[in-house]
C-alpha cells in the first residue's frame, strides 16, 4: 500500500468497487457504466491471461472510450435482448497495491472472483483474475480512467455477456 | 451404448420436404468414437494452426486433432512437424505447456529425450548402471521416434493427418476454397492474439451453424441492426465439388437494399431495429480491403476450420471436441504485418465482433447449447433440413441449408453409414 493515501481517498477507493460489483451482481449495465469516468478516454479492457501474457492486445472486451463503454450498455440492453441465457454474478474482490499516480490518482490492483448461477441452474466458478485500475478521486467519489481485468481461464466456461 | 449403425436405419434420409438427421448423432458416445477414428484421425486434413504462430526455430505449440492431443513445432532447419503428443515409452503426455521454445522434448517421467525432428535421442540408464540393468540390447532407438503426422502449409495455414493416404491439400480442398485461402492469406500476418470459449454442445452443431446462413440475419441482432449482413444483400454459397467445404459472402454494397424490402422480409422478426445508435461507431468503421468487396466471408472447411472476414475482422477458429456434449473453439484473430497504425487500431475496435462475448457470435453459443440440452432425451427424433431446395451444392444466394446438407453426407460416407443412407 502507498504511503500518501488519505483515509478519504481509501474510503472512496473501496467504495468505487462496492459499486462496481453491486452494479454487476444486479445486471445494472447503467450502473456499470456510471463507475467510470465521463472523460472520452476511459476505458474498459477484458483481456485472457494468455493474451496479456504474450504482449499481444486482443481483449474479450475492448472499449478504449467512453463511447464504447456506452456502447456495451446498449449491446447488453437492447440488442442482445432475448438472446442469451439470463445468469447472475456474484463478484468478490480483495485490493493487492494501491500506489498514488499522482493529481488524485491511484494504480490500484485487485484479485477478483465471479461466480455464476445461470437461470433454472447451480453455482459454479466462471474465473477469476487480477483488476489492474487508474482510477481518480473527483470530489467525495472516485471512478476509473482505466480498468483492465485480467482473467485466469485460458478456456472460458461459456459465452459471456456482462463486463468481468 | 450402440453401434451407429443400425439406430440410423429409418430417420436418416432426403426427402422432398427436408433431409433428416437423428439427433442420437450429438448425443451418442459410439458416434463420438467412430469420428475420432474415422474423420479426425481419419481421411482429412485438419488445420493445426499459423506459422505465424511459430516464428522460430524450436517453437512449438499444444493442440489437438480432434480430442487427440498433438504438438505442432519448427525444427533447427526450419520444417514444421506435427505429432501426436505421446511419449514413445509408456504413454505420458510429452508437452504439458501450450506454447514455448525447446532443443528437445524431454519426457518428464523417465527423461526420453527427442529432438524437434521427433527422433529419440536420450534414454537415461539405457547401457545400465555399474552394468547392470539397461534396455535389451534388441531395443533401437531409431525405432521409436515420435508418432509423426503428415504436414502441409497452404499460405501459413498448417495443416495435419493422420491419413497416409488421404488426397493432397490442395485437392482436399478443392480450387475454389484454396482461392479464398490465397485471397486472404496473401501476405504475411501479424497475430492478435486468441479467444477461446468452451460450449456445452457437440462439434457437429457448430459445423452446422458455420454452414448456415439462414440464421445469420435472424439470431444476430447485430447484423440485422446494424447492416453488416441482411437477407436482401448479395451474396451467394459456394461448395467445393466433395460438398465437405463451405463458402458463404455476402457483399455490402453491391446491391443496395430498399428500407421497404427490409422491412417486409423482417417484418415479424424481433431483431429488425433500425432505431439503434451507437455512441462510437468505430466498430463499424472499416476500410476496404478486398477487391471483391465482401463485407463477409465465412469459410467452413471440412472438420475443424473455419475462416472468417467479416469487414476487416480477420480470423480462424479451430473446433477441438472434448466429449459427445463439450467442444472447444480457438479463435486466432490476425491482421498483416504491413498494417499501417490506423488499419491495427480498426482491426481491434472490430475484433470485438467475433470471440466469446462477440457482438455476432455469443449468440452461437447459446444456439448450440439449447440444441444439445433440448434434443438429449429425442434420439430418435430428427431435425429438418429443407431451406434452399433439400440439396447440397452452390448457389446464387444464401436462404439455403444446402451446405448442412453436404456436411452430413460426407459425415455419413467417413462413419461408413451404409446403403440406408442413400437417398
Ligand atoms: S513415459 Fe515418457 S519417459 Fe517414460
Ligand atoms: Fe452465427
Amino acid at each position: 500500500m502507498s504511503q500518501t493515501i488519505t483515509a478519504a481517498h481509501s474510503a472512496a477507493i473501496d467504495a468505487l468497487h462496492a459499486a462496481y460489483l453491486a452494479a454487476l451482481d444486479k445486471g445494472d449495465m447503467v450502473a456499470w457504466a456510471a463507475t467510470f469516468s465521463l472523460a472520452p478516454e476511459a476505458s474498459y479492457f477484458c483481456i485472457s491471461t494468455e493474451n496479456d501474457r504474450r504482449g499481444l492486445p486482443l481483449a474479450l472486451m475492448y472499449d478504449d472510450c467512453r463511447g464504447r463503454i456506452d456502447d456495451r450498455v446498449s449491446f447488453v440492453t437492447k440488442v442482445w435482448v432475448g438472446t442469451y441465457q439470463p445468469y447472475r454474478t456474484r463478484h468478490f474482490i480483495q485490493r493487492l497495491s494501491c500506489e498514488s499516480a499522482g493529481n488524485n490518482r491511484y494504480r490500484v490492483t485487485s484479485g477478483f472472483t465471479i461466480m455464476m448461477s445461470a437461470e433454472g441452474g447451480t453455482t459454479a466458478v466462471l474465473t477469476s483474475g487480477e483488476y489492474r485500475d487508474l482510477i481518480e478521486i473527483q470530489g467525495d467519489h472516485a471512478v476509473f480512467c482505466e480498468r483492465r481485468a485480467v482473467y485466469d481461464a485460458d478456456v472460458l466456461p461459456r459465452y459471456i455477456v456482462f463486463p468481468f | 451404448m450402440n453401434a451407429p449403425m443400425t439406430p440410423f436405419a429409418k430417420p436418416w434420409v432426403a426427402n422432398p420436404d427436408g433431409y433428416r438427421v437423428p439427433y442420437e448423432v450429438f448425443t451418442d458416445q459410439a458416434y463420438y468414437d467412430q469420428e475420432q477414428e474415422h474423420i479426425f484421425r481419419g481421411e482429412t486434413w485438419s488445420f493445426v494452426g499459423l506459422d505465424a504462430e511459430l516464428p522460430n526455430k524450436g517453437d512449438f505449440k499444444s493442440t489437438a486433432i480432434g480430442d487427440t492431443p498433438v504438438i505442432v513445432t519448427r525444427d533447427q532447419t526450419g520444417q514444421l512437424h506435427v505429432f501426436k503428443n505421446l511419449c514413445m515409452h509408456r504413454g505420458a503426455l510429452l508437452v504439458r505447456e501450450s506454447r514455448g521454445n525447446v532443443k528437445s522434448f524431454d519426457c518428464v517421467y523417465h527423461q526420453w529425450s527427442f529432438d524437434l525432428t521427433g527422433a529419440l535421442r536420450g534414454v537415461p540408464m539405457r547401457r545400465g548402471v555399474r552394468g547392470e540393468g539397461g534396455m535389451s540390447p534388441a531395443f533401437d532407438m531409431a525405432n521409436f521416434g515420435l508418432d509423426a503426422l503428415r504436414v502441409e502449409v497452404m499460405n501459413g495455414l498448417i495443416f495435419a493427418s493422420f491419413s497416409k493416404s488421404v488426397e493432397p491439400l490442395a485437392d482436399y480442398l478443392g480450387e475454389g476454397i484454396v482461392a479464398n485461402i490465397q485471397r486472404i492469406f496473401n501476405r504475411p500476418i501479424r497475430i492478435m492474439g486468441d479467444y477461446r470459449q468452451y460450449i456445452h454442445g457437440n462439434w457437429k452443431l457448430y459445423a452446422e451453424n458455420t454452414r448456415d446462413p439462414y440464421h445469420g440475419s435472424l439470431l444476430h441482432l447485430f447484423h440485422s441492426t446494424f447492416g453488416l449482413y441482411r437477407a436482401t444483400q448479395k451474396g451467394f454459397t459456394y461448395m467445393d465439388p466433395s460438398n465437405r467445404h463451405c463458402l458463404l459472402k455476402a457483399t455490402a454494397s453491391a446491391a443496395p437494399t430498399s428500407a421497404s424490402e427490409d422491412q417486409e422480409v423482417y417484418k415479424d422478426v424481433r431483431s429488425y431495429n433500425t432505431e439503434f445508435h451507437l455512441q462510437d461507431a468505430s466498430v463499424l468503421a472499416g476500410r476496404p480491403e478486398f477487391e471483391d468487396r465482401a463485407s463477409l466471408v465465412i469459410n467452413a472447411i471440412f472438420p475443424n476450420l473455419l475462416i472468417q472476414q467479416i469487414a476487416n475482422c480477420l480470423a480462424v477458429r479451430q473446433s477441438i471436441t472434448h466429449a459427445p456434449n463439450a467442444f472447444e473453439i480457438v479463435w486466432t484473430l490476425f491482421g498483416y504485418a504491413d498494417d499501417d497504425e490506423e488499419m491495427q487500431m480498426i482491426r481491434m475496435k472490430q475484433s470485438n465482433l467475433v470471440g466469446p462475448a462477440g457482438l455476432i457470435s455469443m449468440e452461437d453459443g447459446e444456439a448450440i447449447e439449447i440444441v444439445q440440452d433440448a434434443v438429449i432425451r429425442d434420439g430418435k427424433k430428427t431435425s429438418v433440413l429443407a431451406m434452399g431446395g433439400v440439396h447440397a451444392g452452390s448457389v446464387d444466394h444464401m436462404i439455403t441449408e444446402g451446405p448442412i446438407i453436404g456436411f452430413w453426407e460426407n459425415y455419413a460416407r467417413y462413419l461408413k453409414l451404409g446403403d440406408e443412407l442413400k437417398k
